[in-house]
């Protein structure tokens, strides 16, 4: 059985966004309780929180496969489809950040120096933040969807997106001084452990860029249509 | 003798009715049974109450184009070497043979999983048969080129005038800072419209031939009339819209256009029973054009093209339509149900207004169009507006595929058969119409 109108309609990209959204999120949760375990020097759960971000980063990628499968060329979607897929491509990027920093945290039993774990929970809190900013604004681009990318609720998104990259630069900014305070310790700290600080303030700086891009073309998305 | 040919073209007439019903009205419901507004059953029930009503009441001008518009029998009686009463003949034969045609082509296709439109089945074995029957001649091309040019025209209309129906809601609406406010403001202009359209294209030129005596229901006075009732339509629903939406102003912007599109909710469903009263009164044609044309015939005995259409005819394709819907076509009315889960009410209203508008009035010039592809068209309009999250694109093309096939497949196939038909019949039918 089958009809023309029936036949017209595509999946809308819409609904799944969120659900990948949700879910690097989540990775992004998953960074303070692996701080966490490494500051107690717990590496046993270490292990298992890293094993469970892996999890979680395989079925965001899931989800971004699936969302490939039904925005094909074939499909007439209300928003560049191109810069849809870089959206994409940059909130999960964020994932694997989020991954490749627990695995730092696997590859050898890190201390972290007692003066550092504020100021680095602290770091970790601003880029949970963007990360969350973000998230807020892949739900409200939904509900956008629902009002046709219009008036009041797309100006709501764009403030929203200016926000995440006003966080984007807060978070620069402290891994800045977080890194002057890593190198302060270079005559009382391993010159590995230095090393190992260093990596993890990168990646964390990475988890912020990427969601300030996938913000870029949120809002690419919005005003262009 | 003559008795059992009209019964036998009736029969023919009522099933290809049948078809229209189980295949094609399920589509007209497309926009409330989509976004959930209506459940399946009363989707059915409302469908059939309308298709019936349009078929009934506006249907009569289409089914005149099909009995007499393509293959005119008074053209056809003056052509050489045809007598006025060879051309009865012909006709009865032909029209019986397009109806066997667009039948089996409805069939054949359905079977291989392809939907076609009735509309261009008949048209095509009409023109068909007249080529085959009396020559180039036969057929009356200027009337063929309006029709076929208004396949073009329906859809581009309907997705045109259904993106401005759908920037307004949204600009209007949707995208207002207050939604929930702007749509008690903004709602019964949407109404008035569509209730405006409905009867005007009802009433306009009267309903004489189903109720005698109402002369005084037609022009201009059936216009202010018209406007007069949409007004009512208008203030209804603001009070309507001020119930459901007066206080919500300060909500989150989300939930007030949840709370708005669910005002939409009565909209989207009277406006799908407006498409598919469209829908009967364009298509019904489809079925019972020929069997017109045949009955005529047969009751005169000439080829006598003054008389209006019978309303037990138009009665009998209403009721060919209600059959197949409750027999089949609730069926093809779930398929649509489940695979269309993205249309929202307010979207559905527009798609909906532009294509009722511009299949009647398609109906008042009398031209048959494909209700279906008008609906799709809108709903690409819609798209274009950003409307919608993800349409299939190929659609498009498998719709100028599918009448690229069906108009000549038809006819040739119309054409075999009357060949046939005028082999096995001629002398039989041109003794029962009597020299």
């Amino acid at each position: 059985m089958r009809t023309f109108i029936a036949d017209l309609f595509g999946k809308s990209p819409f609904g799944p966004i969120v659900e990948h959204s949700k879910k690097v999120h989540e990775c992004v949760e998953l960074l303070w309780p692996l701080m966490e375990t490494l500051v107690n020097e717990d590496f046993d759960q270490l292990k298992s929180l890293h094993s469970r971000m892996a999890r979680l980063e395989y079925e965001a990628d899931l989800i971004r496969h699936d969302i490939h499968g039904f925005i094909t060329r074939r499909s007439f979607l209300p928003v560049d489809r191109a810069d849809l897929i870089a959206y994409l491509e940059h909130q999960e990027k964020i994932a694997d950040n989020a991954e490749d920093f627990s695995v730092i945290l696997t590859l050898r039993k890190t201390i972290i120096h007692p003066n550092l774990q504020d100021p680095f929970f602290e770091y970790m809190n601003q880029v949970f933040q963007v990360s969350g900013t973000l998230l807020t604004a892949a739900v409200e681009f939904k509900n956008l969807a629902g009002a046709a990318f219009a008036g009041a609720e797309a100006r709501a998104v764009l403030k929203l997106i200016e926000g995440l990259g006003e966080e984007e630069w807060k978070a620069d900014k402290m891994s800045r001084k977080l890194s002057r305070m890593v190198f302060a310790l270079e005559d009382s700290e391993t010159i590995l452990n230095i090393l190992f600080y260093e990596k993890m303030i990168l990646k964390l700086g990475d988890i912020a860029n990427e969601a300030e891009n996938a913000g870029d073309y949120l809002r690419v998305m919005i005003e262009k249509g | 003798m003559d008795f059992l040919i009209i019964l036998f073209a009736a029969a023919l007439g009522l099933y290809m009715a049948w078809n229209i019903g189980a295949n094609d009205v399920a589509n007209s419901m497309a926009d409330a049974v989509g976004s959930r507004a209506i459940s399946i059953r009363n989707a059915v029930i409302a469908a059939g109450i309308c298709e019936f009503a349009g078929a009934v009441l506006v249907g009569a001008q289409v089914t005149e184009t099909v009995r007499t518009g393509i293959v005119d029998p008074a053209v056809l009686a003056t052509l050489p070497g045809i007598t006025p009463h060879d051309a009865a003949v012909i006709l009865v034969i032909g029209m019986t043979a397009s109806l066997l045609s667009a039948a089996f082509w409805l069939n054949f296709s359905t079977c291989f999983g392809m939907p076609v439109s009735t509309t261009h089945s008949i048209v095509g074995a009409v023109a068909g048969f007249g080529l085959v029957a009396a020559g180039w001649q036969a057929v009356n091309w200027g009337k063929m080129g309006q029709i076929v040019s208004s396949w073009f025209i329906s859809p581009v209309a309907g997705g045109i005038f259904s993106y401005i129906m759908f920037i307004y809601i949204s600009k209007a609406i949707l995208g207002s800072d207050k939604p929930a406010r702007a749509a008690i403001r903004h709602m019964p202009f949407i109404a008035f419209i569509l209730t405006a359209l409905v009867l005007m294209a009802t009433i306009y030129k009267g309903l004489t031939h189903v109720i005698k005596n109402i002369d005084w229901l037609s022009g201009s006075r059936a216009v202010w009339i018209s406007l007069a009732l949409a007004l009512v339509a208008a203030v209804v629903v603001r009070f309507y819209a001020r119930h459901k939406l007066q206080g919500r102003e300060n909500d989150r912007i989300g939930a007030q256009l949840e709370a708005v599109e669910k005002v939409f909710v009565p909209l989207v469903i009277i406006s799908s029973c407006s498409v598919a009263f469209a829908h009967g009164a364009n298509d019904v044609a489809n079925s019972v054009g020929p069997l017109a044309a045949i009955v005529n015939i047969l009751k005169t005995g000439a080829i006598d093209a003054k008389v209006p259409v019978p309303l037990w005819i138009l009665a009998l394709g209403g009721t060919g339509i209600v059959l197949g819907l409750a027999t089949y076509g609730y069926r093809v009315m779930m398929t649509v149900g489940t695979k269309i889960t993205e249309i929202t009410p307010s979207r559905g209203v527009a798609a909906d207004i532009a294509a009722t508008a511009t299949v009647l009035a398609c109906t008042r010039l009398s031209l048959p169009v494909s209700t279906t592809h008008t609906l799709v068209g809108a709903i690409l309009g819609i798209g274009l507006a950003r409307g919608l999250g993800g349409i299939n694109k190929k659609i498009v093309y498998s719709i100028f595929g599918s009448w690229m096939f069906t108009v000549p497949a038809a006819a040739i196939m119309s054409g075999i058969l009357y060949v046939i038909g005028k082999l096995l019949f001629f002398d039989m039918v041109s003794r029962i119409i009597g020299a």
